[in-house]
């Protein structure tokens, strides 16, 4: 199993290659999780490289923008990770990625529509995402609202429930 | 913005393949044959796309856009098919066919971007 591949994001460590379809020993990474964590790695990428190139060829343009884009790069690679691992300790990982992920977008958002000078090139989070769909304000709230359903409370019901 | 034969060719094996995809999730099936060879067909677009982009460069054309921005994304997006198709595949749920159904969209926005950055528009930066 590979795990390096762009899309491909970190897979939960199982040990055989094939799960058996349908009994996740952790919620947060199956079912809808798996398109969620598919965007938050597309995301991942695209913020990676738009940074990179930002930041590689005109970085002094506009400098407090670029390095933004990099911390929301940063943040969209460590929500993708936090979210496909398993434990409790990925768990709250996720949260504080996905609430950073939150606040970074209200923040610059907000930010890139009062001083437009300082924000000259569209980053992942200008006016909320706008170059996007909107959907860099929509994804935290969804992953927010995932986490919360998938709380380590509820998996372990649901563990029990299922007498595992 | 200009889009050619490339950009449309690409809408109508991602809008496809996407449809496909979609449509088996809402039936409750998981990855099969048919989404799987739908996301194999982008797989194949975007191989042909990456070879004709080589051989149209060396022969002459030229991008109005950067290089390597372009490169970056023709590689990214030729390398989507295939994560997204090991991705599916680890879970069989019907939930794995809505993420084979995001590879198409992608693609699509990646070679929407590619045409901007092979004939200029907006926001495209020269160099």
């Amino acid at each position: 199993m590979k795990e390096s591949t762009a899309m491909n994001a970190p897979t939960p460590h199982t040990t055989s290659p094939t799960p058996a379809a349908g009994k996740p020993s952790d919620g947060k990474s199956s079912g809808p999780g798996r398109l969620l964590i598919t965007v938050y790695a597309i995301f991942a990428i695209a913020a990676t490289s738009r940074a990179g190139y930002q930041i590689a060829t005109k970085f002094s343009e506009a400098p407090v923008a670029y390095v933004l884009s990099a911390v929301a790069a940063v943040v969209y690679i460590a929500a993708t990770i936090s979210l496909a691992r398993r434990g409790a300790f990925w768990y709250k990982a996720a949260v504080l990625c996905v609430s950073v992920e939150l606040l970074g977008v209200l923040v610059i958002g907000t930010l890139s529509l009062l001083d437009s000078v300082a924000f000259p090139d569209a980053t992942v989070w200008s006016v909320y995402g706008k170059g996007y769909l909107f959907i860099p304000v929509v994804l935290p709230v969804l992953g927010l609202i995932w986490l919360y359903r998938n709380r380590p409370s509820v998996t372990a019901a649901r563990k029990l429930q299922r007498g595992a | 913005m200009t889009l050619d034969g490339w950009f449309y060719a690409g809408l109508v094996v991602g809008v496809l393949s996407t449809a496909i995809c979609v449509g088996a999730a809402l039936l409750k099936k998981g990855p099969n044959d048919i989404t799987l060879l739908s996301v194999a067909a982008v797989e194949l677009f975007m191989v042909v796309y990456l070879v004709s982009a080589i051989v149209r460069l060396s022969t002459g054309e030229h991008l109005a856009g950067a290089d390597w921005e372009f490169w970056s994304y023709l590689i990214t997006a030729a390398v989507i098919p295939i994560g997204g198709f090991y991705w599916a595949i680890l879970e069989r749920s019907f939930w794995s066919n809505y993420v084979l159904a995001a590879v198409g969209l992608t693609v699509i926005v990646m070679m929407a971007r590619m045409q901007q950055i092979w004939y200029g528009g907006p926001g495209t930066p020269t160099g």
